[in-house]
């Protein structure tokens, strides 16, 4: 099948070459001829870690961690090629460990004109929002999904368009033998009618995923194939969009952990979502609300692994995703079902509202320099009975407001206050940690190029281990300096510092910064999904460089 | 090296879709059709640099229009869950007068090898990139007005 695939994205690609198409031409007219150019990034996060007895902190036998990857890219008008290198020396503490030595990971060629274009090799996408599936990297995560094979999309002008894909995902260091191929196509009707004031398109996707069964799942009537597929579309007018994607994502088979010989020995599932989001932007005014449902929405590359990058799809937190260290304390992952003997929840439903505003300069509340606001809040329940919208117990629930001012041209303050509940046993009982949050972050600008930024933070909650306070100063000196040190102090319950400073330094697309610090045991959160990490104690060295 | 070198002095923004303020797909090439030189900056809900040098750039853009004419585009690079979010968040920012790009799976930044956000590149008319810079401490926006006069 994929030398099938490849043979009609060849012949795709030999007739895209032979189309005339006066608007390409004109662009590479105006580009430089022939030798086309090359891009490329690099980037070292490396660690030595030491012992630290008052938090138990992880050390590895190597005392050492580092993750590194260099990307390449060359363009040449239509024609595009690139490889990435990953080495991991080992890999940093808290990262999934089938990240390991070193590869030549994703590599690629690609076609690309005005409505055409294809791609051999490792590629990523995403259909809708994700949830039914996405292929994205995240080194936060240590996430790389990467689909390996081929991808051809065409556009008719600015009404269809449609791409269609075939792979194996990258799991780990290398390409796992599940298979994923899939389709996903968008209509713009009002392209298509020439409304101009409003835009409206339908769209809608497929996917099947095959992987191999052992014989017992065979028995118990599992399929190698599942197919899922998502229908969306997308309203926007004025300022004022609805958006609505519906998923169905085929079954899932999770392992029966009490099977004793009889009965079942896989519960079979259909996964399934609701999403919508509407909302109103204009003058100054964002508003925006998000509503989802979903049971059993979880895709794994690997049915039988529990890495936390061992995904097909994007299940993100949708709520607010905070900076400030002790707001993070307690962060929200998605909850796609559970089925232990004790607890059975089929996913989530829930949402969030946020409001923003721009006081503009000149009004009353504005004043001189304006003033800006905004309010969130979050709130996600179980499903109380599978299959139906009821909700059940309170999972995570957070309502924010934050308030920036520019007091004078040298004066910025942002004051925040969070409302957090969460549910640590993830719905299997009432029972909420609350925790109230203030932070105060403070900008002074004492010329063009100095300035200096302060964060007052505390945590008040009767759970968990009680109050924490926190504190960061940071020293700016533009362009391309820039140091700070930090403390989070748990004075409710540990009497534990957990201390950090740094120093950064920037030059042109060349960042380089070496910090020193303890570190929590907790989670780490990127794009709404979440791993967790141990305590660590060590001195880390981050270089990024692009060109 | 050097042939590496001098190939790479011709980067430019290559051509990948990304959505609009509509939620429209478009392709970036789309953006040199007026032939104004561009500010680029990539974002996220989540970046405080980010916000902080886009919201510089707003505050100063009344005063830099004056000095040459270019436009600011603001690439967000939230992921889809926060894509809605974002245009909320720019809309309540009073960025309106971005060009707003939304490149919910990170194709552009790829593209671009974006691997740290704030990033900011400036372009010529013809999508040349002439000037980039990797991070933000307040005061480094006046380089890129810089950037933009030094382009004839």
């Amino acid at each position: 099948m994929f030398v099938a695939f490849l043979l009609v994205a060849g012949g795709a690609l030999a007739v895209a070459a032979e189309r005339p198409d006066s608007e390409d031409e004109a662009v590479e007219n105006k580009s430089e001829k022939s030798r086309g150019y090359l891009s490329g990034s690099f980037e070292t996060n490396t660690t030595l870690y030491h012992k630290d007895v008052k938090t138990s902190a992880t050390v590895p036998d190597s005392k050492f961690g580092s993750n590194n990857y260099l990307k390449l890219d060359y363009y040449n008008n239509r024609f595009s090629a690139g490889i990435q290198l990953e080495a991991y020396s080992p890999v940093l503490v808290g990262y999934p460990a089938e990240l390991e030595k070193a590869a030549l990971t994703n590599y690629y060629v690609s076609w690309t004109d005005k409505s055409f274009s294809v791609t051999a090799g490792t590629f990523y996408e995403q259909f809708g929002s994700g949830l039914l599936f996405r292929s994205w990297e995240d080194r936060a995560l240590g996430l790389n999904n990467a689909v390996m094979g081929a991808r051809v999309s065409y556009n008719y002008k600015d009404i269809v368009a449609v791409k269609a894909l075939w792979g194996l995902p990258r799991f780990g260091m290398s390409f796992s033998d599940t298979q994923v191929r899939g389709a996903d196509a968008s209509v713009s009707i009002s392209n298509a009618a020439g409304w101009n004031n409003v835009y409206f398109d339908v769209q809608g996707s497929v996917l099947s995923r095959y992987e191999a069964l052992d014989a017992d799942s065979e028995i118990d009537g599992c399929k190698a194939n599942t197919t899922g597929w998502s229908a969306r579309t997308n309203f926007e007018t004025s300022g004022f969009y609805l958006k609505g994607e519906y998923v169905d994502a085929g079954l899932k088979y999770y392992y029966n952990t009490s099977y004793a010989g009889t009965g079942d020995m896989y519960y079979k599932k259909r996964g399934n979502a609701q999403l919508i989001e509407t909302g109103y932007n204009n003058g100054g005014l964002g508003v925006g609300l998000t509503l989802r449902r979903m049971e059993w929405m979880g895709s794994k590359i690997i049915n039988s692994n529990s890495s936390t990058s061992n995904m097909l799809n994007y299940i993100p937190a949708i709520c607010t995703q905070y900076t400030y260290m002790l707001t993070t304390l307690h962060p929200y992952s998605a909850r796609t079902g559970d089925l232990t003997e004790s607890f059975r929840n089929s996913g989530e439903l829930g949402g969030q509202l946020d409001v923003y505003y721009n006081f503009r300069r000149g009004t009353k509340l504005g004043g001189k320099r304006g003033m800006k606001i905004h309010a969130n809040f979050s709130n996600y329940y179980t499903i109380y009975k599978e299959g139906t919208f009821a909700a059940g117990n309170v999972l995570f629930r957070d309502f924010s407001i934050d308030w920036e001012k520019q007091w004078t041209k040298q004066f910025k303050s942002i004051l925040l206050y969070s409302l957090q509940q969460y549910n640590p046993s993830y719905g299997a009982d009432k029972n909420l940690w609350t925790s109230h949050i203030v932070v105060a972050d403070l900008l002074y600008k004492y010329s063009k190029s100095f300035s200096t930024r302060l964060e007052l933070q505390y945590l008040h909650t009767k759970a968990d281990r009680k109050d924490w306070v926190a504190a960061m100063l940071e020293v700016n000196f533009a362009p391309s300096w820039s140091i700070y040190v930090s403390d989070m102090f748990n004075h409710g319950s540990t009497m534990l510092n957990y201390y950090n400073g740094g120093v950064a330094y920037t030059r042109s697309r060349t960042r380089v910064a070496l910090n020193y610090g303890r570190y929590k045991a907790g989670y780490i959160c990127s794009g709404g999904v979440c791993r967790q990490i141990p305590a660590y104690t060590g001195l880390n060295l981050t270089v990024t460089t692009s060109f | 090296m050097l042939s590496l070198l001098s190939i790479s002095s011709f980067a430019q923004m290559p051509s990948v879709k990304v959505d609009n303020v509509k939620g429209e797909q478009i392709s970036t090439s789309s953006l040199l059709d007026d032939g104004k030189p561009m500010i680029v900056s990539f974002w996220s809900c989540t970046c405080k640099p980010c916000i902080m040098e886009l919201d510089a750039i707003n505050e100063n853009f009344p005063d830099w229009i004056e000095e040459a004419d270019f436009k600011v585009v603001a690439v967000s690079t939230d992921d889809a869950r926060f894509t809605a979010k974002a245009r909320s968040f720019a809309a309540g920012r009073g960025w309106s007068d971005f060009v707003q790009l939304y490149d919910k799976n990170q194709e552009l930044m790829r593209a671009m090898n974006v691997t740290v956000t704030p990033q900011v590149f400036v372009l010529d008319g013809q999508g040349k990139i002439v000037y980039s810079h990797t991070g933000y401490v307040p005061g480094s926006e006046e380089e890129l007005i810089k950037a933009i006069k030094k382009i004839k």
